[in-house]
């Protein structure tokens, strides 16, 4: 870790550190004056991102995930973080009905949603479609097992994920002090400020491309972003989103362009708003039944 | 592009299930957290009571209490009460007992009443339904600062009082230490059935001296004021809480409280006394329109390794010279994680206003102020009880009171003529209170 990994910057009455991680700005907010405090839960934060982010991240070549989808059926070992995600994504599958399913990120090789209208062949989304099913993956605490041409995608939950863990530790290293943990829109607050007052945290808006952002109040808990406006195809006048349903193929009809949703836990919310996109039409009434609060741009 | 939220709740065509709390668990799961109760910022806590209070042969009073809090978040709390009591029996009326027997007129000036020889003399109309509704809202303001404001409003039959609070607290010390001050102003009126009695007017009684109704309603009204009085009164608080460690808690409060107006209690008489301890009149009672009061209150609480003790101390001193003491105690014993039980042990002692009097001396100069109100005199007072709780498998909480009241006024220094010797001018009070209460 070198000195400009991280940067702190003294605010009114609070500090912020800042470094970069998992292709995201990370921010922390710290209630404190004491910049030793916050330098000391800025590094903290920035070794766990960066932790999870090796681990997790499919983009690199060397790292857990990149040896377990290419395993083609070994069986590979996974210690008890891994085995807790895998459990998780478990809970989200079947709550779901099959609609959250990290196996599906296979079909990112047919789809490419950069705002043109190149919609994949037929073929070949179909050629992908065997590849697709979390039934299919074996796993219990100590090792999994993929199919050959599965893959796992964390990409989905990792963010989030990330962002809990850092609250965490966070909040066990300073027990009475307020730190917002902001990768990029996904939020936890550890604790409430000693005054109760709410937090103010700037967050891109999801509502237009020109950068601009709005200021966004949260006291306690939770906050996530999923869906992202401009990722999409354009074809004959029909907008396709980026939310992939894992049972065909093809993209939600329908979907929101984005959703937020408050809830007790960053990865909670994270996933509440990615059901919500998989529900298409149905993601505010969705959301209206989990009785959270939510923000759903169409 | 279109905004939606929660208000504009989309025409969902498929019937959706609620997976949030079955999603909540899995996160705890794997994050290795306790669940968060977010139930927290949307339940309402209600509290019902009903209380019985009966004392020996006189006053009975049934009082349900119906008590609601809510948490909209961020510690901005909504309180609520509403309470309704009914009164029915006999009190005190402030004359003496007679060897022989006692016609006194009702208060409203309608019919008459007797008290044997030898008896306490009681008013057995007494009888009011009270109606009390409270509201009150607290939220954090700045600097670990919080401010609270409620309405009061209370009404019976006679009887109406209508307050307003405001309070602030501050934290020093990362909360452990809370200082405090609170402003009530209150006002209250009254207008009693009958008016109110003309100060040391003599009671009334028609013994067949009166040509006819009239006569006697005009010697009646003669002793009257028909327009409604009021009071108010200024209440100001100051408390200091400290913690001092993990387990205990100490707390100091000051209050000053100041009344204008209309102290006089329009159903109290003094009876005026011969030589011979013999009954001539009966004079309504008359108290000054001003009072201020100071009392400290002390309070410490411990908490045990398997319960809580409370104790408090209370003193209280006036400008009409009533000085009284208050100790308080109870103790909780948690018999199980889920029930507890909570003995109760009060003592209060009192000193005489500078004004009582338990009567007056036939032919000696008038007082500016006299009252034989028992209430007013020296007495000592002590209350034990127990309580039980019990906490349901759903949270929800059964409470059950009993306790025992006995109130003895002391004689303040006054020598009994004649026959008065022989009686009981102080007999005691004795009450049973039961309580059962449920928190859901």
């Amino acid at each position: 870790m070198s000195v400009s990994d991280f940067t702190i910057e003294q605010q009114n009455d609070h500090i912020i550190g800042r470094f970069a991680a998992m292709a995201s700005p990370c921010e922390l907010l710290v209630e404190t004056q004491d910049p030793l405090l916050a330098n000391h839960l800025t590094s903290l934060a920035y070794l766990e991102a960066k932790r999870i982010e090796q681990k997790f991240s499919r983009y690199l070549s060397d790292n857990l995930m990149s040896t377990i989808n290419k395993s083609e059926g070994t069986p590979i070992a996974i210690d008890n973080e891994v085995f807790r995600l895998l459990e998780f994504a478990e809970t989200c599958f079947q709550l779901s009905a099959g609609m959250f399913d990290i196996t599906s990120g296979v079909l990112r090789q047919a789809w490419k949603f950069d705002g043109s209208d190149n919609l994949p062949a037929p073929k070949v989304v179909e050629a992908l479609m065997p590849f697709i099913g979390w039934g299919k993956v074996k796993y219990d605490q100590t090792s999994i097992t993929l199919d050959k041409g599965m893959e796992l995608d964390f990409g989905g939950i990792g963010k989030e994920y990330a962002v809990d863990c850092v609250a965490k530790v966070c909040a066990e290293y300073a027990t009475t002090t307020s730190v917002v943990v902001n990768f990029g829109g996904d939020i936890q607050v550890t604790r409430p400020r000693q005054n109760k007052q709410p937090w103010l945290i700037g967050i891109e808006s999801p509502e237009d491309d020109n950068g601009s952002t709005k200021v966004l109040k949260i006291v306690s808990g939770g906050l996530a972003t999923s869906g992202d406006a401009r990722r999409y195809l354009l074809k004959d006048g029909k907008r396709y989103s980026h939310i992939l349903n894992p049972e065909t193929g093809y993209p939600i009809e329908n979907a929101a362009r984005s959703v937020s949703v408050a809830a007790p836990y960053c990865i909670q919310a994270g996933l509440l708003a990615t059901l919500a996109l998989l529900q298409g039409a149905n993601a505010e009434a969705f959301l209206q039944e989990q009785g959270v609060k939510f923000w759903c741009y169409r | 592009m279109q905004l939606t939220s929660n208000n504009q709740l989309a025409k969902g065509t498929k019937k959706v299930a609620n997976i949030n709390t079955a999603l909540a668990a899995a996160t705890c799961a794997l994050l290795g957290t306790s669940p968060v109760v977010q139930a927290e910022e949307n339940v309402w806590e209600m509290d019902t009571a009903l209380l019985y209070y009966g004392e020996t042969d006189r006053v009975t009073a049934v009082e349900g209490v119906f008590s609601a809090k809510k948490d909209f978040g961020d510690e901005h709390i909504f309180s609520g009460k509403f309470v309704l009591d009914t009164l029915t029996g006999a009190s005190a009326t402030g004359a003496v007992s007679q060897p022989n027997a006692q016609t006194f007129t009702r208060p409203s000036g309608k019919g008459q009443y007797e008290i044997q020889g030898g008896e306490l003399p009681l008013d057995d109309t007494f009888r009011d339904t009270r109606l009390q509704l409270e509201a009150q809202w607290t939220q954090p303001l700045w600097d670990n600062m919080r401010g609270s404001t409620g309405v009061h409003f209370s009404k019976e039959y006679d009887y109406l009082s209508i307050a307003i609070n405001g309070s602030l607290a501050k934290d020093f010390n990362q909360k452990n230490t809370t200082v405090s001050a609170g402003l009530s102003l209150a006002f209250d009126t009254i207008d009693p059935e009958g008016g109110r009695p003309v100060a040391f007017s003599e009671m009334v009684i028609d013994e067949g001296q009166f040509a006819d109704e009239q006569d006697y309603q005009a010697a009646f009204d003669a002793t009257r004021q028909k327009d409604s009085d009021d009071k108010s009164t200024v209440d100001l608080m100051f408390g200091v809480t400290q913690i001092i460690n993990r387990r205990m808690l100490v707390q100091f409060n000051y209050g000053l409280s100041t009344s204008d107006g209309y102290h006089t209690d329009p159903f109290k008489v003094l009876s005026v006394i011969d030589d011979q301890g013999l009954t001539k009149s009966l004079v309504y009672e008359e108290r000054p329109t001003e009072r201020t009061r100071h009392s400290f209150y002390w309070q410490t609480k411990y908490a045990l390794d398997k319960g809580v003790a409370d104790i408090s101390y209370r003193y209280a001193t006036d400008d009409w010279d009533i000085n009284s003491h208050t100790i308080d105690s109870r103790l909780r014993f948690n018999l199980t994680d889920n029930t507890y039980i909570q003995p109760h042990f009060r003592y209060y002692q009192q000193g005489a206003a500078e004004f009582y009097q338990p009567f007056l001396l036939e032919g000696s100069t008038l007082p500016t102020f006299a009252s034989a109100d028992y209430r007013l005199g020296e007495m000592t007072a002590y209350t034990v009880g127990l309580k039980y709780g019990m906490k349901m498998p759903s949270g929800n909480e059964w409470a059950f009171r009993l306790e025992y009241y006995q109130q003895d006024p002391k004689n303040a220094g006054f020598d009994a003529p004649g026959a008065l010797q022989q009686l009981d001018l102080y007999p005691s009070l004795k009450a049973v209170i039961a309580q059962v209460s449920y928190s859901f």
